[in-house]
């Protein structure tokens, strides 16, 4: 039996399939988000099955998760990101106690209890000043590629002070710096470092271990390190970030059934 | 006339005014269809559900009539006195007199979310530099000057000190329009030092004798003011007599909130039940009228429990909420995402609580003014907090947050961790502003990965 689990998420949508009894996913794609968020899953899911050889109705159940869930019309039911990235984490990270996820658009921290369950949670709600969108504001000001940030803050000397908490503001900042000579690397590891304070801060005073950062910003190099440097402990990156959703979602269908 | 109970439309409203009405409903004087408030600009209105009841039909109709019983009183030649920020103390007092009816100003920092900020209100705030980094309640500031919503009393009266800080600075700038205010003092409220005497308040908090005497002095110095403004003297008998009838209010409430929060199936919605704890502070100028609206809710919810109806699945998350919200669509979208609310802080808990009647009444306002959770610290709110979500049962504490008002950004973190680490239940941050409309699949979210949670806990 094949589960499926589709993320709407702010920026991407995701699908996964997942067998249900071996738990192993069986496809899995992304395609960009857009206007008409329930066609372009639609079509994403249809693309994945054909190129599985899987048929629609060997799919016994589908989970939507994601700010677009509701629009999402082939699925059974929706549940919400937060429990499914828990879900998702603790399926490839076992001991997983907090989950960052910095997405596209917002950021959350989700605390987990010993048995994998959700104790909390807390997102941003003021500002892309903690999220993906800042990071692409920053790259596309600098002139360069995103997947290049890490490269480029790893040979930073001098960390910028990113002061502003409003991502319009900061990039008024970061014209400022540029303006004043300071190195375009030691300005992307202070956006970094911005980025991870800001996300870490929705923890409070207590942050358990291990904890696991997922969601797309997850894929930037650079993050893990800035994020660690502010935590002053380890950080796991999940494997393959971006799905962490969709998969939470997926093993949540096949649950049901 | 009784129906199963339901939340419905406006528009539903005015089919169900209408069997009522045919089913001989007996109406006071501001009765009438809810939708008839539409002409005042309450646009809102038209985007809430409400329950189906005749008692609540009552309740609306009651606090959308307020404006019309402000200008009646003053039309009888009643004096009116505003009563600002205290929540709860001054108009116990006013309402002892026979000619004196209380309201609350403050009660304008709904008009933004009930006229869909087409009020204009906050652009007059706005214009005299009491822009959007205050608390919403700065529309009470453009009501004032519009002079649209309310007549303007004739004796102004703000606790100040321990309240927020906003909110002092609103009053402020009223002051320096030429709006004259009788200010008292709160002061912050502190546990006795081990050898000093000390007062067990209401709600489980307790302050230095001192601090009592203060505020009782300062009382003192406004109910001078109110017996001038009344020309009569205002004898302890009578303002027992006047503590005794704002505690039969409480009493209502205190069964209502009881009932409500603790039934097995939800027999009152939580918007009606926030309409509901409002009166405690303000009666809606009519105290008597207010005693019979509660009782009309207290018939419904206790008949609705006997029959076993109610609101909502019977496993909707049980969720204690701090702090009123700006937006009352948010109390119905909190049951849309499988919530109930049981059990609420919304800033006025001294407002609850009775007063003490066995002691001097100046003595049992003093100590009941600073009862009040805005007095104290953050963590004296935490734990009357705790013990409110230990009596209701409540699996979730969701802490509201009011756009610009001081006191939200600092107290969350505090009530929060608190909260966790004493009961270990999920505690959800949320801003709320007057009108929610553009966040709320993000408020969705948050509301409905509560619920998850806390059903997810509940499998043991």
């Amino acid at each position: 039996m094949i589960c499926a689990g589709i993320d709407a998420g702010s920026r991407t949508i995701k699908v996964v399939l997942l067998d249900a009894d071996t738990r192993k996913v069986v496809a899995k794609a992304v395609t960009d988000q857009g206007v008409e968020q329930d066609k372009l899953a639609q079509k994403l899911f249809q693309k994945l099955l054909k190129s599985g050889g899987i048929c629609r109705k060997d799919v016994a159940g589908i989970v939507a998760t994601g700010y677009g869930r509701n629009a999402v019309a082939i699925a059974d039911t929706t549940i919400t990101e937060i429990t499914c990235h828990a879900v998702g984490v603790r399926h490839l990270v076992p001991d997983a106690m907090t989950v960052i996820d910095i997405g596209g658009e917002d950021s959350k921290l989700i605390r987990l209890d010993k048995s994998g369950r959700v104790r909390d949670f807390a997102m941003n709600d003021r500002c892309a000043a903690g999220t993906g969108r800042f990071l692409e504001i920053v790259a596309r000001r600098l002139g360069v590629d995103i997947h290049l940030l890490g490269e480029l803050s790893a040979k930073s000397r001098n960390p910028a002070a990113i002061s502003s908490m409003c991502a319009v503001f900061a990039e008024t900042e970061i014209i400022g710096l540029l303006a004043s000579g300071t190195a375009r690397e030691d300005i992307i590891a202070g956006v970094q470092a911005a980025i991870a304070s800001r996300v870490t801060a929705l923890a409070g005073r207590n942050i358990d271990l291990p904890l696991v950062f997922t969601g797309g910003v997850a894929m930037v190099s650079g993050m893990e390190t800035a994020l660690e440097s502010v935590l002053g402990a380890g950080v796991i990156v999940s494997p393959d970030p971006q799905m962490t959703g969709a998969l939470g979602a997926a093993i949540l269908a096949c649950d049901r059934k | 006339m009784t129906e199963f109970p339901r939340q419905i439309s406006l528009q539903e409203w005015d089919r169900r005014y209408e069997q009522l009405h045919e089913a001989g409903l007996d109406e006071p004087s501001y009765g009438g269809p809810i939708s008839r408030h539409i002409e005042d600009g309450d646009t809102r209105l038209l985007k809430l559900l409400y329950d189906n009841s005749a008692a609540v039909l009552r309740l609306w109709n009651f606090l959308l009539t307020e404006e019309d019983r402000l200008h009646k009183a003053r039309a009888e030649g009643r004096k009116l006195v505003g009563a600002m920020k205290d929540l709860g103390t001054i108009p116990v007092m006013a309402y002892s007199f026979d000619n004196l009816t209380a309201f609350y100003p403050d009660g304008a920092w709904w008009i933004p979310c009930l006229m869909e900020l087409n009020s204009g209100l906050l652009s007059v705030a706005d214009k005299l530099g009491i822009d959007e980094s205050f608390c919403p309640v700065r529309a009470m500031l453009g009501a004032f000057v519009t002079g649209v919503h309310f007549p303007i009393p004739e004796l102004l009266i703000c606790s100040v000190g321990a309240t927020c800080d906003d909110f002092s600075a609103i009053a402020q700038r009223l002051n320096s329009l030429g709006y004259a205010i009788l200010w008292w003092e709160i002061p912050h409220r502190r546990r006795p030092e081990p050898d000093e005497p000390g007062v067990n308040l209401p709600g489980g908090f307790s302050a230095p004798k001192s601090q009592v005497e203060f505020v009782k002095s300062e009382l003192l110095r406004v109910k001078t003011a109110l017996e001038e403004l009344a020309g009569e003297r205002l004898a302890d008998e009578k303002l027992s007599a006047g503590i005794k009838r704002a505690n039969l209010v409480r009493a209502y409430l205190a069964e209502l909130r009881r009932l409500v929060f603790t039934a097995a199936l939800c027999p009152l919605p939580a918007l009606e039940m926030l309409v509901a704890e409002m009166l405690a502070i303000h009666f809606c100028s009519d105290q008597n009228e207010a005693i019979m609206v509660l009782k009309g809710l207290l018939d419904e919810a206790t008949a609705r429990i006997k029959k076993g109806t109610g609101f909502l699945s019977p496993d909707a998350a049980r969720i204690f909420w701090v702090n009123p919200v700006a937006d009352l669509q948010v109390m119905n979208l909190l049951e849309q995402c499988g919530g109930r609310i049981c059990g609420t802080e919304y800033l006025f808990t001294h407002a609850l609580d009775a007063i003490l009647q066995d002691i001097p009444p100046t003595e049992a306002l003093a100590q009941m003014a600073l009862a009040d959770p805005m007095a104290g610290s953050s963590a004296d709110r935490a734990a009357r907090i705790c013990a409110d979500i230990r009596t209701f049962g409540a699996e979730a504490l969701v802490i509201s947050r009011i756009p610009g008002a001081s006191h939200c950004a600092l107290e969350g973190q505090v009530i929060g961790e608190i909260v966790r680490d004493k009961l270990d239940i999920p505690v959800v941050e949320l801003e709320i502003p007057p009108l929610t409309d553009s966040i709320r699949p993000m408020l969705r979210t948050r509301l409905e990965a509560l619920v998850e949670t806390v059903r997810e806990r509940r499998k043991k």
